[in-house]
């Protein structure tokens, strides 16, 4: 696959993760770039045996955006502990509320969910793209969603298909 | 979308997917493709077609109006074609010349008994102007 190809195909999952992960389009726009211009600068550095150029161009991606997490937050640990739930307010949009509670998920599960949830990635396509194993992801996928069905529970839907309130 | 306080249970797995899914992402800027790819260089024939460069103003009047005046003296069609032509031709001189001719007239000598012998002789050398 070309460079071309590449960028025609991942650029808008790569722009989304980033923007995801970091919450700033200004930051998303400017790590998207960096990302493909490593790989049309210098495509040979892809090898083909260690993973696609899908989980390639997103791992350049999701180092670029934990470096900037990093630099961001510099005091607060990866792997944190519990985050308080999210209280619903009355201009409170769900998306600003469901981005919130996935910003305040400690980043090695953030972008776990991310890539699975809104990226459609598989357990092993996420492990390529974490350099971590299979079932480590699942368990950090498995922790950010706890987490997840706390912190939005004041967010359930009224009447919704499932019948729950 | 209507949403309520609710304390207690946690969501489901199909109410969180529904949740999550509500958060969308803004679309990558068109721009990001330009800044990835800026355009690659034509080939030198492509180039040529497009060169261009910079000329100082009084030199591109200068040369404005030079070719206007080319126009302007360029014969139109079916006007006669005036041709100039210098050529070296000789030409036969005719020359007067002056000629001085000194014309003596014969006199008829006087008598012999008339003569007489000069008692002193005075020479007097006559010189002309460019001998002085």
């Amino acid at each position: 696959m070309t460079p071309r190809e590449a960028f025609d195909r991942y650029h808008q999952a790569v722009y989304r993760f980033v923007y995801r992960l970091t919450a700033r389009e200004d930051l998303a726009e400017d790590i998207t770039q960096e990302c493909f211009l490593a790989f049309v600068r210098a495509p040979q550095r892809f090898d083909p045996t260690r993973g696609s150029v899908k989980t390639y161009l997103f791992s350049i991606a999701r180092h670029l955006a934990l470096k900037q997490y990093r630099d961001d937050r510099e005091h607060e640990q990866l792997d944190g502990e519990e985050l308080a739930a999210v209280e619903p307010d009355g201009g409170w949009e769900i998306s600003s509320a469901v981005a919130k509670a996935v910003a305040d998920l400690p980043a090695l599960q953030q972008e776990s969910l991310i890539l699975f949830q809104y990226e459609g990635f598989t357990l092993e396509e996420i492990a390529d793209v974490v350099s971590a194993d299979a079932g480590t992801v699942k368990s950090r996928l498995h922790r950010a969603r706890e987490r997840l069905r706390r912190a939005l529970a004041a967010y359930r839907e009224v009447g919704n298909e499932n019948g729950t309130v | 979308m209507k949403m309520e306080p609710f304390d207690g249970d946690e969501l489901s797995d199909s109410e969180l997917d529904n949740l999550l899914k509500k958060w969308e992402a803004p679309p990558a800027p068109a721009r990001l493709r330009a800044a990835v790819f800026p355009e690659e260089p034509k080939p030198k024939w492509r180039r040529l077609w497009s060169v261009s460069f910079r000329v100082p103003m009084p030199v591109a009047a200068a040369l404005a109006l030079g070719l206007a005046l080319a126009a302007w003296q360029w014969p139109r069609p079916g006007a006669p074609l005036e041709l100039v032509r210098t050529e070296r031709v000789e030409v036969p001189v005719l020359r007067e010349r002056v000629v001085t001719r000194t014309v003596y007239r014969y006199r008829a000598a006087p008598p012999a008994q008339t003569l007489k012998p000069v008692a002193e002789l005075r020479p007097r050398i006559i010189r002309t102007p460019d001998e002085e």
